[in-house]
């Protein structure tokens, strides 16, 4: 208890501003209200170079119908020396220009080749591309062979192993029907982006990994496209312990979608028969990120879905059984973000308690809402709750930004977990952390989906959830005063694995036996 | 109105001269077919066979007003009340003809004279007197209760009358605590947020027990997503009125906003006894009850809402906590049917 307290003073996220980290999200918003410009742009931490330090990858989206070739639309990855500054690699890793691609949005990471280095798939209004990591500091365009470009207007996307055979299957987010040609504002004076509810719904995209560096587009025959939305977030978890990950999505403007892993290869759509739909009230959201992890440690992973003000972020509460309670109200989310718009958003232990915290990042989508409703805001500074005990406490944060893209990660190994911020139309926000006094772990598995229990705590391997944004793959437990930790980890394949150790404060390697 | 002008026409004709009759038929037959201006033509040539005759003024004005020409049936109307003022068709005509022409006031009498409660209302509105307005606008309503006419004029009597108070209350007594809470809410209408609160703020410094100023300031930070400081305002407003049930609902729910179920249940159950059977506080209550873990008395809340109105937003409301709640419970009927009356409701998926 001692430590829980002194973690509330000690622990606390820092705005940082790393030396190298130049970049500013481009996304050339007209006068049109063209929608793709409000929208962008995603983030991931990852360790590109295997040196045991994360690198940062920035998705720019640049000026819908134009190629990206001029260096101010380029996506960058910054690679961290290891003095804690960065270096723009992006030209000579091979990342420079995106002729072929489209307005950018988000960004996944996996090894999806299991080459040991993690490759990057870049989401577009347009064309997504997959660049396979070479291994030796650069990537390669390996969308054709792959077969993933997908087309339309996706948004999020996620690695994730549904069919558990050990090979990263990818899950592609759409937004919705839209084309320059039928583009149209709304209002009259001031013109404003329209409602999603504007234009058609579509089917979202998985690609099943079939080895070999190609993708098959199983969309249909898994049942995943017979759900029409508008898809924004993704997250995975195993919502019903079956063994099997299913899929969380969330929907802007309507229900949002649960896909539950029926083991065979298929999925069902449940939301609404799981009570993860709709607000309590049976109203509709407009969900924006999402996260699907276990918030009240009662080992069952829940969600919680960022919304436009006055919605309150839902949290639905996973109570077993496949069934999930609306519990925005009694954890005190709702009153707290009730007034807010969300975006990225994580579960992260960012104190070390041993409780995962809540990170979102904020603004309305209408940059020019202020017009409409003085009380609202386009920019806004993100939302960050510290857990007591599956009620959230609200601590401030700044700055005040378009907040839009979040992925957390300990980006100095210090054991206290970082966070960064896309901007819309500005520059990323690096938060760094300072470790207080609690013990941690950290764990590194290569098995996307395996499900790893520390102290009563749960967690699944993977990097998706939050918004077009891909996170640190290393799971964190913050252990609190605890001064050993036992681990328990079920495999995708089954197989199970339990140890117990009093080395704390480190990153370990599991690996399946 | 045009049984009336056709029985003064009739009348007259047992003693018209054959040419002024055959005029006074042409233009019956004229207007019977819908050319106004030729009967307009005939019922000249009748007035200017027998200026004296009354109702050769009402045809030549009535057809004016078939043709939509208020301002020109005035002249003759007015012509026909001067040979005979106890024609009351002619009453009524001249007075929807001066209120369509824009003569309001003028029209007054004459409508008056036939008790035109519709007419009379709106004329009597348009003449700057509301008051008077309202009350002939209301017997108009008990006849016609949806007519949106009377509903337009109605609204917009009442809607001066009360800037009438207010400018008198704001011109006579700018410093009145009163005249600060009436800032207060104009402001807040506005969305000038800041502006309210203080216009509030300084309206509760003046008089501490102002009625209804805590629940509007509940209401500012409410709308701002403030709900510890709305919660306040509410309790405030509560302890000052506890006879005023809305200010134990806001106070409910707001505790319910912060998930304080059980302490929510406490103000909401006062605000139930006060004001029996409101379904906004119906539906609380079985929020309130079903999170603090009180499924039966949920149900029992929300099916009491639904006796009460089942096809309304907040009926769909219902239906889905309902559904909510009975899949907890493992009742997949009964989820079922109450989910399929949500999406009935709601008007599909």
């Amino acid at each position: 208890m001692e430590g829980m307290h002194w973690a509330l003073l000690l622990a606390m996220l820092e705005v940082s501003r790393p030396s190298g980290i130049e970049f500013r999200h481009v996304h050339s918003p007209s006068a049109r209200k063209h929608l793709p410009e409000a929208m962008g742009g995603g983030v991931a931490l990852l360790d590109y170079n295997n040196d045991g330090l994360l690198d940062v990858f920035l998705v720019n989206s640049g000026q819908l119908g134009v190629p990206r070739t001029e260096p101010r639309f380029w996506n960058r990855l910054y690679q961290q020396n290891r003095d804690g500054s960065f270096t723009d690699v992006t030209r000579q890793a091979g990342l420079a220009g995106s002729p072929a691609a489209g307005y950018g949005m988000g960004v996944a990471t996996a090894d999806y080749d299991g080459d040991g280095f993690t490759d990057l798939y870049v989401t577009n209004f347009g064309a997504n591309v997959l660049y396979r990591n070479t291994g030796k500091g650069g990537f390669v365009d390996a969308t054709t062979k792959a077969g993933v470009a997908a087309g339309g207007w996706s948004a999020s996307a996620g690695f994730f192993d549904f069919d558990n055979d050990g090979r990263p299957d990818l899950f592609v987010t759409r937004y919705m029907d839209w084309t320059l040609a039928t583009s149209q504002a709304c209002g009259s004076a001031p013109k404003v982006y329209c409602p999603p509810a504007t234009f058609p719904a579509v089917a979202n995209v998985l690609y099943r990994n079939l080895g070999d560096g190609v993708f098959q587009d199983v969309s249909t025959r898994s049942g995943i496209a017979a759900a029409k939305g508008r898809a924004l977030g993704v997250a995975f978890a195993d919502a019903d312990d079956d063994g099997h990950t299913d899929i969380f999505v969330a929907n802007d403007g309507m229900e949002q979608f649960f896909f539950h892993n029926r083991g065979d290869g298929t999925f069902t759509e449940r939301a609404i028969e799981a009570g993860a739909a709709l607000s309590g009230d049976g109203q509709p959201v407009s969900g924006m990120g999402v996260d699907f992890r276990d918030y009240d440690n009662d080992g069952r992973p829940d969600v919680v879905v960022t919304t436009l003000s006055r919605q309150r972020y839902a949290l639905f509460r996973n109570e077993g059984g496949g069934v999930f309670g609306y519990h925005s109200l009694l954890s005190n989310l709702g009153a707290l973000s009730s007034i807010h718009s969300g975006w990225g958003v994580a579960f992260a232990d960012f104190d070390n308690d041993g409780w995962k915290d809540l990170l979102a990042a904020q603004g309305h989508v209408m940059d020019n809402v202020q017009q409409l409703d003085p009380s609202l805001r386009s920019q806004e500074p993100p939302l960050l709750l510290f857990n007591r005990k599956g009620r959230f406490e609200e601590s401030s944060l700044g700055p005040v930004v378009p907040g839009r893209g979040l992925a957390i990660g300990d980006i100095d190994n210090d054991g206290a977990l970082d966070a960064v911020m896309s901007v819309l139309g500005g520059a990323p926000v690096v938060y760094r952390n300072r470790p207080g006094p609690n013990n941690w772990l950290q764990l590194k598995l290569k098995s996307l989906g395996a499900r790893v229990t520390v102290n009563g705590q749960r967690q699944e391997a993977g990097t998706a959830g939050s918004y077009l944004s891909a996170h640190d793959g290393r799971l964190h437990f913050g252990l609190g005063t605890a001064t050993a930790a036992e681990i328990e980890v079920r495999w995708p394949s089954g197989r199970t694995s339990s140890m117990r150790t009093d080395q704390l404060n480190r990153v370990l390697t599991i690996e399946e036996p | 109105m045009l049984a009336t002008l056709v029985t003064v026409v009739l009348a007259a004709q047992q003693t018209l001269p054959p040419e002024v009759m055959k005029h006074v038929s042409a233009a019956a037959d004229a207007q019977k077919a819908g050319r106004h201006d030729e009967a307009i033509r005939e019922y000249a040539r009748v007035t200017a066979l027998m200026p004296d005759l009354a109702a050769g003024h009402v045809g030549l004005g009535g057809t004016y007003m078939r043709k939509g020409d208020f301002a020109g049936a005035i002249a003759p109307l007015r012509r026909a009340l001067e040979l005979n003022a106890e024609l009351p068709g002619a009453h009524q005509m001249l007075g929807f003809s001066l209120l369509a022409a824009g003569y309001a006031a003028q029209a007054i009498p004459h409508l008056e004279k036939v008790k035109a409660h519709d007419a009379l209302g709106i004329a009597l509105f348009l003449a700057g007197q509301p008051v008077d307005s309202i009350v002939h606008l209301k017997t108009a309503l008990d006849q016609r209760p949806n007519d949106p006419e009377l509903l337009y004029y109605l609204g917009r009597a009442s809607g001066m009358i009360s800037k009438q108070s207010f400018d008198a209350l704001q011109g006579q007594y700018p410093a009145a605590a009163r005249t600060h809470q009436l800032n207060g809410e104009l402001n807040a209408t506005q969305r000038k947020i800041p502006e309210a609160e203080a216009a509030y703020r300084e309206a509760l410094r003046i008089r501490p027990d102002l009625p209804g100023a805590h629940l509007q300031l509940g209401e500012l930070y409410a709308a701002a997503g403030q709900w510890v400081k709305a919660e306040a305002e509410y309790r405030a407003e509560s302890k000052l009125r506890p006879g005023d049930a809305e200010a134990l609902f806001r106070l409910g729910n707001a505790m319910l906003e912060q998930g304080k179920a059980t302490e929510a249940l406490v103000e909401l159950k006062r605000a139930d006894e006060l004001s029996p059977n409101m379904p906004e506080t119906l539906f609380a209550l079985g929020k309130a009850e079903y999170l603090a873990g009180n499924p039966d008395a949920a149900e029992k809340y929300w099916t009491g809402l639904l006796a009460l109105e089942n096809q309304t937003p907040l009926a769909a409301q219902t239906q889905f906590s309902l559904s909510t709640l009975y899949r907890k419970r493992g009742q997949t009927d009964k989820a079922a049917a109450a989910l399929a009356e949500y999406r009935r409701l709601r008007g599909g998926k």
